[in-house]
């Protein structure tokens, strides 16, 4: 049986090779031999290859520019990122405060919901600054509401359980039943919102903001989104924060970042550090959704990830590992050495009293502690293995890089200690000693001398040096930029280079753009694109301007990949099989039909720039300048055939959809970016 | 929602009237024609992320649970809904799963205790893959069991519809990928090139071309597939079947997925396997006893199944739902209330031909001698013999070695609770 697995597999391949053999040969793109004998690919592919590989994407002409200053230049001036102007990305990004903000000063802008409960029990108080104490007071009758609503609900259920010939009401019912009370509340706003409507926005800003927060609520809830959409479009960005803080704070805080992803994927010039920051991001994934982590992620992203980009591989892991949002994302905060100070100094649970209050968030550690806590049995666990797992497993050798159980417990051991200082307060990295497990350990057959936080460092120095870790970093690399399945010979050049540079991120990429395999033929377009590679490419190759982004983070959601929002520690996958389904397909021509029709709100194509800034004589010139700008002309005779069929079928009507430039520019666009060669980098 | 109905309903009527060429499973499903009379169903859902299964079906008679957890361990029976509810007198369902009581008691429900994936490996990624290829320590697998159950299937079964591998979500799961044709949905309202545009048909048929003659194998045999299965939902109008009374889906993922594939199953779409997941199960930090987290995930899970159970009607009886998790957690709680990656876990088996209301497989004690590595539940049930006999005698495919090709699999080692 193994045997007709292999065979089936044999013969996946065979017919891997052949189509793509085929796709190379009915492109017209002949392959010549390069230096080493190995076939590579024409010198006029060859620009539009690295962009395709290293970028999101290329722009409108971009190939060729990149053509003409060399494709070698240009890679050099990507990987030093810091010489490369991008103030034009600066403004893009600058209406988003919270990218700059440090933890402390999110919490207490953009405070987490609990925080309702806390002034409630009158642990937190509300702030004097008039935006601030809105958001608060926004947020307390959010909380007041809910609790109403449960108690509802409760009862509900109790009348319920006494009387079941009380069936549940159908969807439609309840649909018809709040489409009433939308159409009531609306009447009932109706004077307030003509009201605010006739206001300057600064002076409608103002009026909202003193409303209480029940009637703010109403009134929000009363407007329309192409009103809502109206009023946001006048606010300055930070009443924009304002305005989406009062109903979702922490909201804003992730909102931004995700924006800013796809912003800076689209139009940042440092486009290899763009794509480096994303490919690191997602190795060392952080859920943003697990607890405080979501305001710790993005100075995680800024700080640790984007700094070491490019950098040493072994200082990414250590500023990883020491990340408050690694240390929360997978429990090593939480870690506590079973026979350290703190297991054995003190009962667990007074201790855990001390560093958690009712929501999971640590409270002064000089509250009163009732006394008969003292008086419970000692407990000598403590210690959590999921960081050291996923530490050698996810980050550093491999699941197949030698190592056991008993290395991962070790391991944990030696990063025991290894925690954030309050966490609830912008906290930062701390090392304390009363956790960390006393006496040696053993990983990986090295001797750790009990020594503190440096052990930990050590260990860190051994992972980030070791030959698994090199071959393991470098596939990956592989798997990203040149094909699923990498040859080993262009691996083992990587890991070479790894291991002689001190794991020097910018030389592995050196080295694997310099071997012919990255230039080989079969390569070419061979990587099925990730939603945000379809999506951010989709951007670039169209010259769309993104106003608002939140539609496109939307469209991500709907595709399987949510910015920031991977649950489990393994990232987003960069291999085909994983995109390939009738969902994700669906979702994509989905996307090309609403952005080729400018019908996403926020983002406008620019019909011009695709069209190469002239003005084609006719629909057969239009398809083929659409096709060179948005696919370099990389289009099958079918997909062609079949676009052209379309726009005659359309053209006696008008076309079925709107059309901004004649002939229909949007609905070609569209064809083209939902075509199968689309899908392909 | 209403709105949205209604003009898919419209869109799906114009569509069949303007579409030349529809296969003739389509017309039948159309016109509402009874075609899948008694046809087998397996649902497979996993819990991904490690489910605690000491805390979901308690050894409440094991006086070591009690010593090994001392702050989350679920109380022993009678103290209502703060105890575990009891099953057979040693163990017992956490309270979170009450909607799971009925199940049992009317004897669909079957439970298989210390079961699971035999691999030492205690890593989510590796064990998940291991139980969805159905061939743990072998990573060079391509395909999933359950394109493999479909593929052998199609020898005796000759009716086809692009809906008879179906995984809820927007991308296809590594349990079905492989030479058979499946079809990853997310929403069905959606499920449409256009979304919910009807004038979109003729550039449907556009990219119905384009991919119909893509080089690339992988996109052309996708296109396919999402063309067919569009069409076929489109006749179907799976939105007419709105959730029985008394089926209450819980909001969000999990409830939904399923409230769907019910959806789709009395479309009468074909539907043979399905799967669907639910992840948020990796406890290591307050994992919450009778109340918490694992409290809050088991009354999503059980609930959910508990409605789709009761939205089936009739269906159940041709239905059989599986449950599987890639490793169970330490036996005893570690130091932040929480627990961390183990061994063996527990599996329910829920269906109409099922003798439920009964603990299967052999229970290996919580003893220090008897755990895993001292640490784990050991294992008892190779997750295979469960999946080995649900397919085998309810789906009637018997070619077990081309579905589990490295295991030793017969009837001699089903557990018997099926037929």
């Amino acid at each position: 049986m193994k045997l007709g697995l292999r065979q089936v597999t044999v013969f996946a391949i065979c017919a891997l090779v052949v189509s793509a053999t085929a796709l190379v040969a009915a492109d017209k793109h002949k392959s010549k031999k390069g230096q080493t004998g190995m076939p590579q690919m024409e010198d006029s592919r060859r620009a539009l290859h690295a962009l395709n590989r290293l970028t999101f994407g290329p722009r409108p002409g971009e190939a060729e520019r990149v053509a003409a200053m060399g494709v070698d230049k240009w890679f050099e001036q990507q990987l030093h990122p810091e010489k490369i102007d991008d103030h034009a990305l600066d403004a893009r990004l600058a209406g988003f405060r919270t990218l700059n903000m440090d933890a402390k000063t999110m919490f207490q802008t953009f405070p987490p919901p609990q925080v309702a409960k806390m002034v409630e029990n009158g642990r937190a108080s509300i702030p004097r600054d008039p935006e601030k104490r809105a958001v608060y007071e926004a947020m307390i009758a959010k909380y007041d509401e809910k609790k109403e609503q449960k108690q509802d609900a409760q009862n509900a259920q109790a009348n319920a359980n006494g009387n079941n010939a009380n069936a549940p009401a159908d969807d439609d019912a309840i649909k018809r039943q709040r489409q009433q009370e939308r159409r009531e509340a609306r009447e009932a706003e109706a004077g307030t919102i003509a009201r605010l409507n006739s206001e300057s926005p600064d002076k409608r800003y103002q009026d909202i903001l003193r409303m209480a927060p029940d009637e703010r609520n109403r009134l929000l809830q009363a407007l329309n989104p192409q009103e809502r959409q109206a009023w946001m479009n006048d606010f300055t960005p930070q009443q924009k924060e304002e305005m989406q803080a009062l109903q979702n704070p922490q909201g804003v805080v992730v909102n931004e970042l995700q924006q800013a992803k796809i912003i800076r994927a689209a139009y940042s010039e440092r486009q290899i550090e763009e794509v480096m920051t994303d490919f690191w991001a997602n190795h060392f994934n952080v859920f943003i959704g697990k607890n405080l982590d979501r305001y710790y992620v993005t100075q995680y992203e800024q700080q640790v990830i984007r700094p070491h980009a490019l950098g040493k591989f072994k200082d990414l892991l250590l500023a990883t590992a020491k990340s408050p949002a690694m240390l929360l994302y997978l429990d090593n905060a939480e870690s506590i050495g079973p026979h350290s100070a703190a297991a054995g100094g003190l009962p667990q649970r007074a201790q855990y009293r001390m560093r958690r209050g009712p929501f999971g968030y640590p409270v002064p550690v000089n509250r009163p502690q009732r006394p008969q806590q003292n008086q419970q049995k000692k407990k000598s666990a403590g210690l959590n293995e999921n960081y050291g797992r996923e530490l050698m497993e996810l980050h550093t050798l491999g699941v197949d890089g030698g190592y056991t159980q008993k290395d991962v417990t070790e391991a944990a051991k030696v990063l025991t200690g290894w925690t954030v200082k309050q966490p609830r307060d912008g906290g930062s990295f701390e090392f304390d000693e009363r956790r960390h497990e006393p006496g040696q350990k053993v990983v990986l057959g090295h001797k750790f001398k009990e020594n503190g936080e440096k052990e930990g460092v050590e260990l860190l120095e051994m992972l980030a040096h070791h030959p698994s870790t090199a071959h393991f970093i470098s596939k990956k690399l592989a798997i990203r930029f040149v094909s699923d399945d990498p040859p080993e010979s262009l691996v083992r050049k990587m890991a070479d280079t790894f291991l002689k540079s001190d794991g020097d991120i910018r030389e592995v990429l050196r080295t694997m753009f310099r071997a012919p395999e990255f230039w080989a033929p079969e390569v070419y377009r061979a990587k099925i694109k990730t939603p945000l590679e379809f999506v951010v490419s989709a951007i670039r190759s169209t010259g769309a301007e993104v106003d608002n982004a939140m539609p496109l983070v939307q469209t991500l959601n709907r595709m399987g990949m949510p910015p920031y929002q991977m649950q489990p520690p393994t990232g987003y996958s960069a291999k085909n099989e994983a995109w390939e389904s009738t969902s994700a397909l669906l979702n994509r021509i989905n996307f090309a039909l609403a952005l080729g029709a400018n019908k996403l709100p926020g983002v406008k194509v620019d019909t011009a720039a695709m069209l190469g800034n002239s003005e084609p004589p006719d629909a057969q010139a239009t398809v083929a300048a659409l096709e060179h700008s948005l696919l370099a002309g990389d289009v099958s005779e079918k997909t062609h055939a079949t676009i052209m069929k379309q726009l005659e079928a359309s053209q006696p009507n008008g076309g079925g959809m709107a059309a901004d430039h004649p002939p229909n520019t949007g609905m070609i666009a569209a064809l083209i970016l939902g075509s199968p060669e689309f899908q392909k980098r | 929602m209403a709105i949205t109905r209604r003009i898919f309903m419209k869109g799906g009527a114009m569509a069949i009237v303007g579409t030349a060429a529809v296969p003739s499973f389509l017309t039948r499903a159309a016109w509402g024609a009874a075609t899948s009379g008694g046809r087998k169903k397996l649902v497979v859902l996993f819990q991904r992320g490690a489910a605690d299964g000491l805390n979901i079906v308690v050894p409440h008679g094991e006086a070591a649970y009690y010593s090994m957890r001392p702050s989350i361990a679920i109380p022993r029976p009678s103290r209502g809904a703060l105890s575990a509810i009891d099953l057979d007198g040693f163990f017992g369902l956490h309270p979170a799963m009450d909607a799971f009581k009925p199940l049992w008691e009317q004897r669909h429900l079957a439970i298989v205790h210390a079961a699971g994936s035999p691999d030492t490996t205690r890593s989510h990624f590796d064990a998940q893959d291991y139980m969805e290829s159905g061939t743990p320590g072998y990573k060079g697998t391509e395909d999933g069991w359950l394109n493999r159950a479909v593929a052998s299937l199609k020898e005796q079964n000759t009716k086809e519809s692009p809906f008879r591998a179906i995984a809820l979500g927007p991308t296809l799961p590594r349990i079905l990928l492989g030479k058979e044709p499946a079809v990853a949905i997310n929403n069905i309202n959606d499920f449409a090139v256009g979304g919910r545009n009807p004038n979109a048909q003729p550039l449907a048929n556009s990219f119905e071309a384009m991919y119909d003659q893509s080089v690339d194998a992988a996109l052309r045999g996708t296109g396919s597939e999402t063309f067919d299965a569009v069409k076929m939902l489109k006749s179907a109008d799976p939105s007419r079947y709105t959730p029985a009374p008394g089926a209450n889906y819980p909001r969000g993922r999990f409830g939904d997925s399923l409230r769907q594939l019910a959806q789709l199953m009395k479309a009468d779409l074909g539907v043979e396997v399905a799967f669907a997941d639910i992840g948020g199960w990796d406890h290591h930090v307050n994992e919450g006893n009778t109340q918490g987290q694992l409290a809050n995930v088991l009354r999503d899970f059980s609930q959910s199944i508990a409605a789709f159970w009761t939205d089936l009607g009739n269906m159940a009886e041709d239905t059989v739902i599986v449950t599987m998790s890639e490793f169970g957690r330490t036996a005893r709680e570690n130091g932040n209330r929480g627990t961390d990656h183990g061994h063996a876990n527990v599996m329910f088996v829920l269906g109409g031909p099922v003798k439920g209301g009964r603990v299967y497989g052999k229970w290996p004690g919580l003893g220090n001698e008897q755990l895993y590595e001292g640490r784990d539940l050991a294992l008892t049930t190779d997750f295979r013999q469960v999946l080995g006999e649900a397919v085998y005698r309810h789906a009637g495919n018997h070619d077990l070695q081309k579905v589990f090709p490295t295991f030793q699999n017969s009837p001699q080692k089903f557990l018997n609770f099926l037929g």
